[in-house]
C-alpha cells in the first residue's frame, strides 16, 4: 500500500490509457520471454535478465519519462521500462542481438544494456548500481540550470549493498537534487536473498534518517499502485526539490538471467508462488473483471503484438553485424587542437611564475573563457582555503559557490557525479580534484574505468569532458597514501588522456587542452614542484599544449633519457653532472603519457642509440616497461646497449626521509644507471 | 436469521486448512463457503456477517485475488455488517510486515462502515511491526504455521468462540 495520491485506478483511467499499457506490456513480455531463444538459437542476446514480474513497476518508470526532457538511467533488467519509455521492439531486439545499428552501442555493450543517448536514456555500465552516481550529477545539471526535469536512477535492491549507492543518495539528499532512485525489490541478488545483503528487509528503509529525501513504497506488481508511486515521485521531486526513493516490491518469475538456475536455489513452491502473481495477468484480470476491455480486445491486443514481434525480429535478423576493424573507432574523442602554439612550446621572456601558479591562473582564465565549467573535490573551496595545496584559492570568490565548490569526502562520488554532469549538456567542462593525493584515488577507481569506456562502450554518442587533476608523487616526506604516483596503474586501462607535466608552462598549456577538449584526461600534478622554483618558468597568457607532444629539455648525442614529472629534474640534474665527465645526455620530458610521443622517442633512439627510461612510480609494471617493450620492437636495430629503467623500487614509499631517499628515484641513481648504458 | 460466509481462496493451502477448521469450530451448517478468488461485489455484499481468509504476501500485501477485489469494496457500503479477519503470516521470516494483510484489510472495510469484530491478544508472537495491530491487540486471528503450529488450532478454537458471541 503507498500513501500516494490514486491519480490512476482501474475504474477511471481513460480506456484508451489501458489499451496503450496492455500492448506495452503484452509487447514487452513476449521480446522478454523470446529473447532467450536466440542465444539457443545462436544468434545472440547471451545475456539477459528477464523484466518478468517488474513489469508493472518498469511500465510506470517509461510512462512517466519525458524524453529529452527528464535524463533515465534503466539498468539489465529494464527492457520494459525502455520499450515503455519509447523504444521500440526493433530498437531493442538489436540491442539484444548486438547488431551493428544497435542504437545503445552498435554491438559493442552487453546485450540487455538499452539504451538511446539522444533522447536522454543514458548507456549504463554493467556493474551494478553504479549509475546512481551518474543519475545524480545529471540532476546536478538540472538544477543548476533550471530545468523542470528529473533525473531517474533504476536498480534493483541488492544494488543498494554497494557503497557508492550510500554515497549517491548522501549527495542528492544534501544537495537537494532532483532525482527519483526506484529500487526495484524482487528479493535477490542474483542467489543471494535480501536477508544477505541488509538488515531491512525494504532497503529503502535505511534511508529513513536522511534529511530532504522522501521514501514512498509500492507494490510494484500492480500497475496503478506503480503509476502512482512514480507520479508522485515525479511531482514531489520537482515541486519539493527534493530526492525520493521509490521502492518497488517486485518478483523475479524466472532465473536471474539465462548464466543462473534458480531452481538451484529456489524451492518449486517459491517459484509458483511468484508466478502466481504475474503482474500482467492480474492487470488483464482486472481489466476484464471491471469491464474494462473485453475478452475479445485483449486478444486482439495480443495478436497486434506478436505481428510487431514478428516484424521486428525480422527487420532486426537483416540488419548488419559491427565491423571488426572498427573496433579501434572511438577510444578518444578528437582533443582540442591548439592554434598558436601547435607544438606546444613558447619563446616567451619575462616573469618567471610558479607551477601552482601556472595551475591557479589557467583554471581562473577557463573559468572566465567558458561559463560551463565547474569544479569540485575535497577541500575546494572554504574561505581562504582552495584546494588541499591551494591550487584552485580565489576561484569560489570570482565563480561562486555553484561552480566551484566542496564535495564531499567520497571519492567515487566526485568522479562518478563529473561523469553525470557531463551526460546533461555537451559543452558542460568539469574539473574535479579526484582524491586529496593521487593515491587516495583508488576508490574512485571504478568510476575512472567507467569514465574511460563510456566513449567506445556508446559507439561515440557519449564521453564524459571531465579533467581529473590529481596531486601526485613523493618527495615531501608523506608517506603511503600522500607519496605514491599512480600512472603505472592507469595506463593500462584505454580511454582517457593522461598527461603529467613537471614545468609550469606545459601545466598550464596542458590544463587548459585538456579542459577544452572532449574525453576524459587524467592531469597529474607532481606536488614537490608546486612551489619549487626549478619548475617555475615563463608563461604565456594563452599557452596551449597539444595532447601527444613530448619536449627535449636538453641536447645531447651520448645518452638518450627519457622521462616525465618529477624526474626530469632529476634527470637534468644528473645530465650536468654527467657533462662534467664529457657525457652528453639528451633529456624528453614526454609531458603526455597517452598519447604518446613515439615519433620523438623513436627518433632519440636512432640519433642516440642508448636509451634510460626515467619515472618516479616502481620500475616494476611501471610506465617505462611499456616505452622499453616499444623501443625493442621497433627500434631494435638502432640501439647500441640494452634499455634501462630508473624508478622507485617495488615497495611502498616510506614515511621516514630515510626510506623515501632510498626508495625513490634521484639524480645520483639515475647517474649510476647512465654509468652502466654508457660502457656498452 | 443473518446470512454468515466465510470467504477464503480455494487455490491457497494453508489459509484454505484454517478456513476448514474455523468453518468446523463454527458450525458448518451455519455458514456458507465461498471461493475469494471470483467474488464478486454482489455476492460478498450478500451476506450480513463475513469471516474473511487474508493471508500477508511477500513483504506485506494483500494476495492478488483480494487486491483485485480492492476497487470493488472501496465503492461500497458496508454499514451494519460484521466482519471478522484470520491470516496466515510469518513472524520470523517477515516480522517488518507480520500478518499486514489483516490489516490492509480491516482499515479498508472499516472505512466503508463495516464493524471488525475478533480482535485478539498480541500474544507470544515475536515481531517488529504489523499493520494489523491496533493498539496493542490485533484486529483479527493471526496464524503463524512456520513458526507456530502447535498452537493455531487452539487459537482458532479461542477466536471461533468469540466471533460466536458477536454474530447473531
Amino acid at each position: 500500500m503507498t500513501t500516494v495520491p490514486d491519480v490512476y485506478s482501474i475504474k477511471t483511467t481513460p480506456k484508451e490509457t489501458l489499451v496503450d499499457w496492455f500492448r506495452l506490456l503484452t509487447i514487452g513480455r513476449a521480446i522478454d520471454d523470446k529473447a532467450p531463444n536466440y542465444l539457443k538459437q545462436a544468434i545472440g542476446w547471451s545475456y539477459h535478465a528477464p523484466s518478468a514480474g517488474h513489469d508493472a513497476i518498469q511500465l510506470a518508470i517509461g510512462q512517466i519519462f519525458e524524453k529529452e526532457v527528464d535524463h533515465l538511467f534503466p539498468y539489465y533488467r529494464d527492457l520494459m521500462t525502455v520499450l515503455s519509455a519509447g523504444l521500440t521492439a526493433e530498437e531493442i531486439i538489436l540491442n539484444g542481438i548486438s547488431k551493428a545499428t544497435d542504437i545503445a552501442s552498435g554491438g559493442r555493450h552487453m546485450s540487455n544494456h538499452f539504451a538511446k543517448i539522444e533522447w536522454n536514456i543514458h548507456n549504463v555500465s554493467s556493474l551494478t548500481g553504479n549509475h546512481t552516481l551518474h543519475a545524480v550529477g545529471a540532476a546536478r545539471g538540472i538544477k543548476y540550470y533550471g530545468k523542470k526535469a528529473v533525473s531517474i536512477s533504476s536498480q534493483g535492491e541488492s544494488s543498494v549493498s554497494e557503497g557508492y549507492v550510500y554515497e549517491a543518495i548522501n549527495g542528492a539528499s544534501n544537495e537537494k537534487l532532483p532525482v527519483i532512485f526506484v529500487l526495484q525489490d524482487n528479493g535477490y541478488g542474483i542467489s543471494v536473498p535480501k536477508a544477505d545483503q541488509t538488515a531491512n528487509r525494504k532497503v529503502a528503509n535505511n534511508f529513513t534518517g536522511f534529511k530532504n529525501l522522501r521514501i514512498i513504497h509500492c507494490n510494484g506488481k500492480d500497475v496503478f499502485e506503480s503509476m502512482n508511486a512514480m507520479t508522485e515521485a515525479k511531482k514531489h521531486v520537482i515541486e519539493a526539490g527534493e530526492p525520493v526513493i521509490v521502492q518497488a516490491n517486485c518478483i523475479r518469475m524466472r532465473s536471474h538471467s539465462n548464466s543462473d538456475r534458480h531452481e538451484l536455489y529456489r524451492s518449486e513452491a517459491e517459484r509458483n508462488y511468484v508466478l502466481e502473481y504475474d503482474p500482467i495477468a492480474k492487470f488483464e484480470r482486472m481489466l476484464k473483471r471491471y469491464k474494462r476491455l473485453t475478452e475479445e480486445e485483449i486478444d486482439q491486443l495480443k495478436e497486434e503484438a506478436k505481428n510487431t514481434i514478428k516484424q521486428a525480429h525480422k527487420a532486426a535478423l537483416k540488419a548488419p553485424d559491427p565491423d571488426p576493424e572498427s573496433y579501434k573507432d572511438f577510444v578518444l574523442p578528437e582533443p582540442y587542437l591548439p592554434v598558436k602554439y601547435t607544438d606546444g612550446t613558447h619563446t616567451d621572456e619575462g616573469e618567471k611564475k610558479k607551477l601552482i601558479t601556472a595551475l591557479n591562473e589557467t583554471l581562473k582564465a577557463e573559468f572566465r573563457h567558458n561559463p560551463d565549467t565547474f569544479i569540485w573535490g575535497q577541500d575546494m573551496a572554504n574561505k581562504d582555503k582552495g584546494g588541499i595545496f591551494n591550487v584552485s584559492k580565489g576561484l569560489q570568490q570570482e565563480f561562486g559557490e555553484e561552480r566551484v565548490f566542496n564535495a564531499p569526502i567520497a571519492e567515487d562520488y566526485i568522479v562518478g557525479t563529473a561523469n553525470g554532469m557531463s551526460r546533461f549538456d555537451d559543452k558542460i567542462r568539469i574539473v574535479v580534484e579526484g582524491a586529496e593525493f593521487a593515491d587516495y584515488f583508488w576508490p574512485a577507481m571504478e568510476q575512472y574505468v567507467e569514465c574511460s569506456h563510456d566513449y567506445w562502450r556508446t559507439n561515440g554518442k557519449f564521453t564524459p569532458n571531465v579533467t581529473i587533476r590529481l596531486a601526485s608523487g613523493g618527495y615531501i616526506g608523506g608517506g603511503m597514501y600522500h607519496s605514491q604516483t599512480i600512472e603505472g596503474s592507469l595506463t593500462s586501462i584505454p580511454g582517457v588522456r593522461i598527461v603529467y607535466p613537471s614545468f609550469a608552462d606545459d601545466a598550464a598549456g596542458l590544463l587548459r587542452t585538456s579542459i577544452r577538449s572532449k574525453g576524459v584526461t587524467m592531469f597529474m600534478e607532481p606536488k614537490a614542484l608546486y612551489n619549487d622554483p626549478k619548475a617555475a618558468t615563463v608563461i604565456p597568457d594563452d599557452f596551449e599544449v597539444p595532447f601527444g607532444k613530448a619536449r627535449t629539455r636538453r641536447e645531447g648525442k651520448d645518452l638518450f633519457i627519457i622521462t616525465y614529472g618529477n624526474t626530469t629534474h632529476m634527470c637534468l640534474e644528473a645530465a650536468d653532472m654527467l657533462s662534467k665527465d664529457g657525457v652528453e645526455c639528451e633529456v624528453l620530458d614526454l609531458r603526455s603519457l597517452i598519447p604518446l610521443d613515439k615519433e620523438a622517442i623513436l627518433e632519440g633512439v636512432k640519433k642516440i642509440g642508448k636509451v634510460l627510461i626515467v619515472h618516479e612510480d616502481k620500475v616494476h609494471s611501471g610506465f617505462g616497461a611499456e616505452l622499453s617493450a616499444m623501443i625493442m620492437e621497433e627500434a631494435f636495430e638502432d640501439l647500441d646497449g640494452p634499455v634501462h629503467r630508473v624508478g622507485s623500487t617495488f615497495t611502498p614509499v616510506g614515511f621516514n626521509r630515510i626510506f623515501e631517499k632510498r626508495i625513490l628515484p634521484n639524480a645520483e641513481k639515475i647517474c649510476d644507471s647512465a654509468k652502466e648504458i654508457l660502457v656498452y | 436469521m443473518a446470512k454468515t460466509a466465510i470467504i477464503y481462496s480455494f487455490n491457497s493451502n494453508k489459509t484454505a486448512k484454517a478456513g476448514e477448521k474455523i468453518s468446523k469450530f463454527y458450525g458448518e451448517d451455519k455458514l456458507e463457503v465461498v471461493n475469494a478468488e471470483d467474488i464478486t461485489e454482489e455476492q460478498f455484499l450478500s451476506y450480513d456477517q463475513l469471516i474473511l481468509g487474508v493471508p500477508t504476501w511477500f513483504d506485506g500485501e494483500l494476495p492478488n485475488y483480494w487486491d483485485e477485489f480492492v476497487p470493488a469494496l472501496e465503492d461500497i457500503g458496508m454499514k451494519g455488517k460484521k466482519v471478522a479477519i484470520y491470516g496466515l503470516a510469518d513472524q520470523l521470516g517477515y516480522p517488518e510486515n507480520f500478518a499486514d494483510g489483516i490489516g490492509i484489510m480491516a482499515n479498508l472495510l472499516k472505512s466503508r462502515g463495516a464493524e471488525i469484530i475478533g480482535y485478539t491478544a498480541n500474544d507470544k508472537y515475536t515481531f517488529e511491526a504489523s499493520a494489523a495491530l491496533d493498539g496493542d491487540r490485533f484486529v483479527g486471528l493471526v496464524l503463524d504455521q512456520e513458526n507456530q503450529a502447535r498452537l493455531s488450532n487452539k487459537r482458532i478454537e479461542n477466536w471461533v468462540n468469540d466471533l460466536k458471541k458477536h454474530f447473531k
